[in-house]
């Protein structure tokens, strides 16, 4: 994989420019602020370039990334304990019934609902989702960069589903 | 089957990652059981749904701000290495000094190597440790001695001085230290270095080849001061046998008249 270690600064660069999109969207499904999650993106940055010595090369240079902005956001809860803030989404308007059905989830509101769904799992469960649905990460990689078995994590991402639906169905009512 | 079971296999169902045969194994429990078969459908939708979630994209300000803290970090780091360049400098310049002082650089590194080796095994020795400092000590020791020698070399008078002062700081001289200062005592064009001589090799005249020396160098002298110098040595000593030297010196026809006499008086003394 890609190697920072030697020193090779420039490298630095080329890593930002492919994972810099990356980092931003789950730093983004954790918190929900863009302005938070570039700040983030810089912290994560600066610690893999003060810190690329320590980087074995063992495993992907990309769960490493993860694992530093696990504890950039680990930082940030413990210094900020207030829920999570969205921004800009407006409250969404209550569908009866179950699931709203795909086109209705076309629209604005129901977007928004899901997302405030979202807001609401435990940072864990959030987490979970946000590499397996939105980083797309296979269940072997999230294992790696959670340090859990693949079993494991496979069942925590079906509990998480249950629990964001659960919360999903009681907004609606 | 229990239904429990097959949640590793839902999320695997979501997500498409199922082998052939986990996907014909969960495909045929939940033709038998509904309540799975709308849970999955269920979290599948929701699963759709989250995937048009749209993500931001970050603005351009942040790599801005990311090159920016890329720049300023490897300006830091040339400052750093330019710091370690001007340190590995500084080492390079003392090895030059190294041939005007050599002994002196020496033995200062020897006595930094055996103050660090107290510091660091000063406390919890074991005999591993204690022949380390022996063998540290005998370096010190051999190169006090290596710097003597050089020492007495020196054109100037005050450093064949200073070497030979070293001896009293040696506590074994060997041959070759004995030889060289009698060989300082003997032809050493100044009085006063071979005086100095005279009274290092007194102090070393537990050993033979030092007595013999010197009773052989009384006839070598020419200087009234080192014979009277001599015979008072040879007197604290009471070296019998330098009578017959002292006696081949009174033939001597241009010997100085007060050194005559003190030399008839040591005879006297020793007999
Ligand atoms: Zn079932």
């Amino acid at each position: 994989m890609l190697k920072v270690k030697a020193g090779d600064l420039d490298r630095m660069g080329m890593l930002f420019e492919r994972y810099n999109r990356q980092l931003y969207g789950f730093l983004f499904h954790m918190t929900y602020q863009r302005e938070l999650s570039e700040d983030m993106v810089q912290q994560v940055f600066y610690k893999m370039l003060k810190y690329r010595h320590t980087f074995t090369g063992t495993g992907e240079y990309i769960h490493w990334m993860y694992s530093i902005a696990r504890n950039v956001l680990k930082d940030h809860w413990r210094k900020n304990k207030q829920q999570v803030q969205h921004e800009g989404v407006e409250a969404a308007e209550t569908i009866a019934g179950g699931l709203v059905p795909d086109e209705a989830f076309e629209k604005k509101q129901a977007k928004a609902e899901l997302h405030r769904a979202m807001e609401k799992l435990s940072e864990s469960q959030r987490e979970i989702l946000a590499l397996s649905r939105f980083q797309e990460l296979k269940c072997q990689e999230i294992a790696e960069i959670l340090g859990m078995t693949e079993g494991t994590v496979k069942v925590r991402i079906h509990r998480a589903m249950q629990e964001l639906k659960s919360i999903y169905v009681k907004m609606e009512r | 089957m229990k239904c429990e079971l097959y949640e590793e296999l839902f999320t695997g169902w979501i997500n498409k990652e199922l082998s052939a045969e986990e996907k014909g194994a969960l495909e045929q429990h939940i033709s038998g059981c509904d309540s799975c078969r709308n849970e999955l459908q269920a979290l599948q939708q929701l699963w759709g749904h989250m995937g048009q979630i749209e993500t931001p994209e970050p603005s351009a300000n942040m790599s801005v701000k990311f090159y920016a803290m890329l720049d300023t970090y490897k300006e830091s780091v040339k400052e750093q290495r330019s710091l370690w360049a001007d340190i590995k400098y500084h080492i390079s310049r003392i090895w030059e000094w190294q041939p005007r002082w050599p002994m002196a650089y020496n033995l200062a590194m020897v006595v930094i190597l055996v103050g660090s080796g107290y510091l660091f095994f000063g406390k919890n020795k074991s005999d591993d440790q204690d022949k380390q400092l022996k063998a540290l000590s005998s370096q010190v020791h051999e190169l006090k001695q290596t710097m003597m020698l050089a020492l007495l070399e020196n054109p100037s008078a005050s450093e064949r001085i200073r070497g030979v002062s070293y001896t009293s700081e040696i506590k074994h001289a060997d041959k070759q230290v004995i030889d060289a200062l009698l060989a300082t005592l003997n032809n050493d064009p100044n009085v006063n270095v071979r005086l100095s001589t005279l009274d290092a090799l007194t102090h070393l005249a537990g050993h033979a080849e030092v007595r013999e020396g010197l009773i052989k160098s009384i006839v070598e002298q020419d200087s009234p001061l080192m014979q009277l110098a001599i015979a008072d040595v040879m007197l604290k000593l009471q070296e019998k046998r330098s009578v017959g030297s002292f006696r081949e010196l009174l033939k001597q026809k241009d010997l100085d008249h007060g050194v005559r006499d003190k030399i008839k008086q040591t005879i006297t003394q020793l007999i």
